[in-house]
């Protein structure tokens, strides 16, 4: 088991590193020269070969990515090239945010899918069953910006209930920080929880079809009972693979979100920064959001290793 | 007079389409042993699932079925107080003793679940303790140990073990076992068997066995009941039924099972026939034959005098060498595989050998039969003759090329000429073709007239009619597949044809047909067959020599007739005991 774990650790941290080095590639690959950008289009040629010497530019990529990987291994990210501030604070502030809001959409999507996914699975031929099988059909189809401007539409214009956008320090107001958040961590996760609650749904149906439950049914115990001791463990799993694989496409979601809810999340930041050419922030944004998703695959995974015994012992 | 433990009564099972059971009546007397056979889609499981209340959503019953003290039609009966009998009054145990346990949850919590869903042990500590005795009762070693073992930590024959011990936990008055032994080796269908016996005797419980198996029932019953077609056809004395059967389909059945009765030209009895007759000779005959065989024989039969190579720890043996040049010739044949992921976070996986110096030879022609149980290797060595995978070392030549380093290119040839049947008639054919171009697969280069001609005179070689070419394969059944499977294996004319338990899945009538095919096949082509299977009895009857398969190593090798009548190796011997012939079954039963 704890060998299990130390080697999800090292993979985990392999992972990163080669993330690392393709992030740092493909930006140092883009055509144009990152000491010109930063001048603008009027520098002279003596400028920017100024420049080139003062951003490090004029060394090996090697050296480059090793002094670049080195600084960011201990929270420097080094200074932006149009703020010509640190661009370490900024990322934290934003990453905060985004942090936040993700988890709470993915909190939201699993309190809906959950049960929605099971009662549908176990209401399968019934109307009611129906019915839910659609909603979670009709969740699927609608993008999350549509789900988030339809919300706005309902709850901050029409009913004035909640505000249309912005973002509150949950340290300096905490009920206007739920307040902004309710409605864009809804947007954000009423699509995926609709995707899981689909899963749930065949993972639970396919479940209630295998031989261990039919002998749980045969020791005595009634469906409900048998599918609760012995079907949902189960199910979870497939179901885990799925959260995990959405992951990404949840931080995807996010940066859209931001936008329609102006929160200065990470996914803002990075569309500021590509708008300012600002590439030095651009790549330590972008990193920063691949080891995001790294990290949340390898919780994942590690969930597994709780759950399924098969996987503790190493074969 | 006493009233039976189960009473079944005009039970009748449908679909919305057809009805599946036609009304079928029968009792299990209180501590009586009743097996019900008959083949696949017969109703056996059906009949059993009725009585559990367990059918599928889709299917209704209407009759009556009666436990004695329960006042209640159980067909009618809520919920609520079937839950109160299931798995404390009436008990069941499964077929696939993989799928049967939950994987995620120790088995002894599984077993003791039994005992607090029904209370008859007062606490969670007791019933787990209850769990480890019960684990102890159905011979596992170290019950402790496998109390907090998952289920992929135990072999199959393990799990179906503590099926057992948690199907007994409550002391059930009726145990109903669906093909409990169907997915085990033979030597471990035997323990368990025996144990599935002293258990009920020991707690006086009744049982209803499922199987399609007349070897196990006459191991384990008192009665038998035969069903056909959601019928029951036959109700007897096991003695009764087995030796002097009534009913045409109960004769055929029994007929198609005895794999040491043939016809004038060799061939298995599919049709139903005069009744086995009870062999009273047999007893002294084969006795008197074991007394000349070891007078006379002893060392000429080359099997013994490989073997006795084999069991001074001589030079490696090679099984039944031969001179010239043989058709397969296997020298030194090892495999090893490394366990992925198996080793520690920078130790080397460790090494799982699959074959360990296996040397023999197949002269052109010869039927050669490879037995061993599962995980014995024989799989591995059915691979590499096909050249489906490679020797980590040693030589293999088939048909006078070496294939153990041959690329893919220079195998163009060898795979025209060699041919493999599968054991899954289900999941061997590509569901999304149709049987006349699944069949023209190994052809190459042939114009298309040519491709249907051969492809339809092929298909009537192996009994199938022309029309079925437009066919796809989930329209057939698992006999005309595995007739399929033949036809795609012979329609390039290989002259070596590997056969990987070949006829396991079949039921034993269609199983009779099969093997009667490939017999007249082999014969008519003229193939050398390597046939793979853990079943003796089809060994015995298809191949003149066989191999005997353990833990990668060929234990024993000669005529089949010598080897399986005068085992040497105790595993060999194992096997044997492990399956007894009809004659002797029925010389047990009537005893």
């Amino acid at each position: 088991m704890v060998l299990v774990v130390l080697r999800r650790i090292g993979l985990f941290a392999a992972t990163v590193v080669v993330a690392s080095i393709v992030t740092f590639l493909m930006l140092s690959i883009l055509p144009g020269n990152a000491a010109r950008i930063a001048l603008g289009v009027q520098a002279t040629e003596a400028d920017v070969a100024a420049q080139t010497k003062a951003m490090g530019l004029d060394r090996p990529a090697v050296v480059r990515y090793l002094d670049w990987f080195g600084h960011v291994l201990v929270g420097d990210f080094g200074t932006s090239t149009v703020s010509r501030r640190a661009i370490g604070p900024e990322i934290t502030d934003a990453l905060g945010i985004t942090v936040i809001l993700v988890l709470t959409s993915v909190v939201l999507a699993l309190l809906f899918a959950v049960p929605f996914g099971i009662l549908s699975a176990v209401r399968q031929r019934k109307p009611d069953g129906a019915i839910l099988s659609g909603i979670s059909q009709i969740g699927v189809a609608v993008p999350g910006f549509l789900a988030g401007m339809l919300l706005v539409t309902v709850f901050a214009v029409t009913l004035r209930w909640l505000p249309a956008g912005g973002w509150v320090d949950p340290g300096d107001d905490l009920g206007g920080f739920l307040q902004h958040l309710i409605l864009p961590a809804i947007a954000l996760g009423s699509v995926q929880g609709a995707v899981l609650s689909r899963y749930v749904r065949s993972s639970v149906l396919e479940v209630t079809r295998e031989d261990f439950i039919r002998t749980a049914r045969a020791k005595g115990l009634g469906v409900g009972r048998a599918l609760f001791r012995h079907g949902l463990r189960n199910a979870a799993v497939p179901v885990m693979t799925v959260l995990g694989l959405q992951i990404a496409s949840l931080l995807v979601g996010a940066v859209v979100i931001e936008r329609v809810f102006s929160l200065p999340g990470l996914g803002s930041l990075l569309l500021d920064k590509v708008a300012l050419r600002d590439l030095p922030a651009v790549q330590g944004i972008v990193l920063v959001l691949v080891v995001f998703v790294l990290l949340l695959n390898f919780l994942v995974d590690l969930a597994f290793t709780v759950i399924d015994p098969r996987l503790r012992s190493a074969s | 007079m006493t009233p039976p433990t189960l009473s079944v009564r005009d039970l009748r099972v449908g679909s919305p389409f057809a009805e599946l059971l036609h009304g079928i009546s029968f009792d299990v007397a209180a501590g009586e042993r009743v097996g019900l056979i008959g083949e696949s889609g017969s109703g056996k499981s059906l009949t059993a699932t009725s009585v559990m209340g367990l059918l599928p959503e889709t299917l209704t019953a209407t009759g009556t079925v009666r436990l004695n003290g329960v006042d209640a039609n159980l067909l009618t009966a809520p919920e609520r107080s079937l839950n109160q009998l299931r798995g404390n009054t009436l008990a069941m145990v499964f077929q696939e003793p993989m799928t049967a346990l939950n994987p995620l949850m120790r088995v002894g919590a599984q077993v003791a679940e039994i005992m607090t869903v029904h209370h008859t042990e007062p606490g969670r500590r007791q019933a787990w303790e209850r769990a480890v005795t019960l684990l102890a009762q159905v011979k596992l070693s170290n019950p402790r140990a496998a109390a907090q073992a998952f289920p992929h930590q135990l072999s199959g024959g393990q799990r179906q073990r503590v099926m057992l011990a948690m199907a007994m936990a409550n002391n059930p008055q009726l145990l109903l076992c669906d093909e409990p032994t169907t997915a085990l080796d033979v030597t471990v269908q035997a323990e368990v068997l025996k144990l599935l016996a002293n258990l009920v005797a020991d707690r006086s419980t009744a049982l209803l066995l499922i199987t399609h198996d007349i070897a196990v029932v006459a191991e384990v019953c008192q009665r038998v009941l035969v069903m056909y077609q959601g019928n029951i056809v036959e109700d007897g004395p096991v003695a009764r039924v087995l030796t002097a059967p009534q009913h045409a389909h109960t004769q055929k059945l029994i007929a198609a099972s005895d794999l040491s009765a043939v016809d004038a030209r060799g061939r298995l009895h599919t049709r139903s026939r005069p009744v086995i007759v009870t062999p009273i000779t047999p007893a002294v005959d084969s006795a008197q034959r074991t007394i000349e065989a070891d007078a006379t024989a002893a060392p000429i039969l080359p099997h013994r005098a490989a073997h006795q190579h084999l069991e001074r720890g001589g030079p490696p043996v090679i099984f039944n060498a031969v001179a010239g040049a043989p058709a397969i010739r296997v020298r030194a044949l090892s495999r090893q595989y490394r366990r992925r992921g198996g080793g520690g976070l920078f130790a080397p996986a460790p090494v799982v050998h699959g074959l360990r110096d296996v040397s023999f030879d197949v002269a052109e022609g010869q039927r050669l039969g490879i037995v061993g149980e599962s995980g014995s290797g024989k799989s591995t060595l059915m691979r590499i003759l096909c050249a489906l995978d490679r020797p980590s070392s040693g030589t293999v030549d088939v048909l006078g090329q070496p294939i153990g380093t041959a690329s893919e290119r220079q195998l163009r040839d060898f795979r025209s000429q060699v041919q493999i049947v599968f054991q899954d008639p289900m999941g061997s054919l590509d569901p999304r073709m149709k049987v006349r171009d699944i069949v023209a697969e190994p052809l190459h280069n042939v114009n298309r007239a040519e491709v249907r001609a051969r492809v339809e005179a092929q298909l009537s070689a192996v009994g199938l009619d022309a029309d079925v070419m437009g066919r796809h394969p989930h329209q057939f059944s698992g006999g005309q597949r595995q007739r399929i499977s033949i036809a795609r294996a012979l329609i390039s004319r290989p002259r070596i044809l590997v056969a990987d338990e070949a006829v396991s899945a079949l039921d034993v009538s269609v199983r009779a047909q099969v093997l009667n095919l490939l017999a007249d096949l082999v014969d008519e082509y003229q193939l050398t067959l390597v046939f793979v299977s853990h079943d003796l009895g089809v060994i015995r009857h298809l191949c003149d020599t066989v191999a005997v398969i353990s833990d990668g190593r060929i234990v024993e090798g000669g005529p089949t007739a010598d080897v399986l009548d005068h085992p040497l190796h105790p595993y060999t011997r194992q096997l044997v005991g492990a399956m007894p012939s009809m004659h002797q079954l029925a010389r047990r039963v009537s005893n």
